[in-house]
């Protein structure tokens, strides 16, 4: 007589596969919905009208132009020698105020890097500006 | 001859070692993975290289697409929705803290607008959020 395989197969009374279906389900749910990014962020002040402040006299200013080029006080630079000039200046006076001024159609990329490497640089005040009209 | 009947395998035997492997892979997303909403548009932000690093918070954060496109809390919204959203956030709570997910080829000339408006309703300074640079 050949009774065995009914008792195995009573072992399995609380079914497998949908124990499976659900953690399936699960594992789709979280694979879908959680996010891996990395974030960095930078702080940006918020910056005033648009009018020069007395700050703004005694600045310097870099200029982000169209195509990701930097100018200081008019002269093109790179973002190497922006870190390298602005390490200078940010070592004798910590507090010196950099208006950076990207043109209209400047992508936000050119401009982030931009405030990033005067950050790094030691620059505290560093603000954002629009191009005098 | 007669040949022994190849043993039946159970069923679970060839399954539990598959429901391990996805109950591990469930553990990792579940632990290695942060749950955020979805953003109300696609978004990709700029890189930098030696920033802070940060989480990104789920409130007062301020979407902004390439095109101008704005949401505020995962709500699409125009730009003088946004002064009074932030306006009335910045007299519930302070500090207030609001983040901005800007798209990378966003122009200068909209960044500004919306510093503008922000400064309209009277935030003082904003966190934006960038990737690491790969």
């Amino acid at each position: 007589m050949h009774v065995e395989p009914e008792q195995r197969r009573r072992r399995h009374l609380i079914g497998l596969t949908p124990l499976i279906d659900v953690v399936f389900i699960l594992l789709v749910f979280f694979m879908l919905a959680s996010s891996f990014m990395d974030w960095q962020s930078i702080s940006l002040s918020v910056p005033g009208d648009g009018r020069a402040t007395e700050a703004d006299l005694r600045s310097t200013v870099v200029r982000v132009l169209e195509d990701g080029q930097v100018e200081v006080d008019g002269e093109p630079t790179t973002v190497v020698g922006l870190r390298e000039r602005f390490g200078e200046i940010f070592a004798d006076d910590p507090d010196h105020a950099v208006v950076v001024r990207p043109q209209d159609q400047a992508a936000l990329q050119h401009v982030v890097r931009v405030v990033e490497t005067l950050n790094a640089a030691g620059g505290t005040r560093v603000t954002l500006n629009r191009e005098p009209r | 001859m007669r040949f022994p009947e190849p043993e039946r395998r159970e069923f679970g035997e060839n399954v539990i070692p598959l429901i391990n492997i996805v109950f591990l892979l469930l553990i990792f997303f579940m632990l290695a993975g942060t749950l955020t909403p979805p953003d109300a548009f696609d978004v990709e932000p700029p890189e930098t290289r030696e920033a802070r690093m940060e989480d990104e918070p789920e409130e007062g954060l301020i979407l902004l697409s390439a095109d101008g496109e704005l949401a505020f809390e995962g709500e699409e919204i125009t730009f003088s929705g946004l002064a009074e959203a932030v306006a009335s956030r910045l007299r519930d709570d302070e500090p207030p803290m609001l983040t901005l997910k800007a798209d990378s080829a966003v122009p200068a000339s909209l960044l500004l607008d919306l510093m503008d408006v922000l400064r309209e309703a009277g935030a003082e300074s904003i966190m934006l959020l960038t990737t690491p640079e790969s």
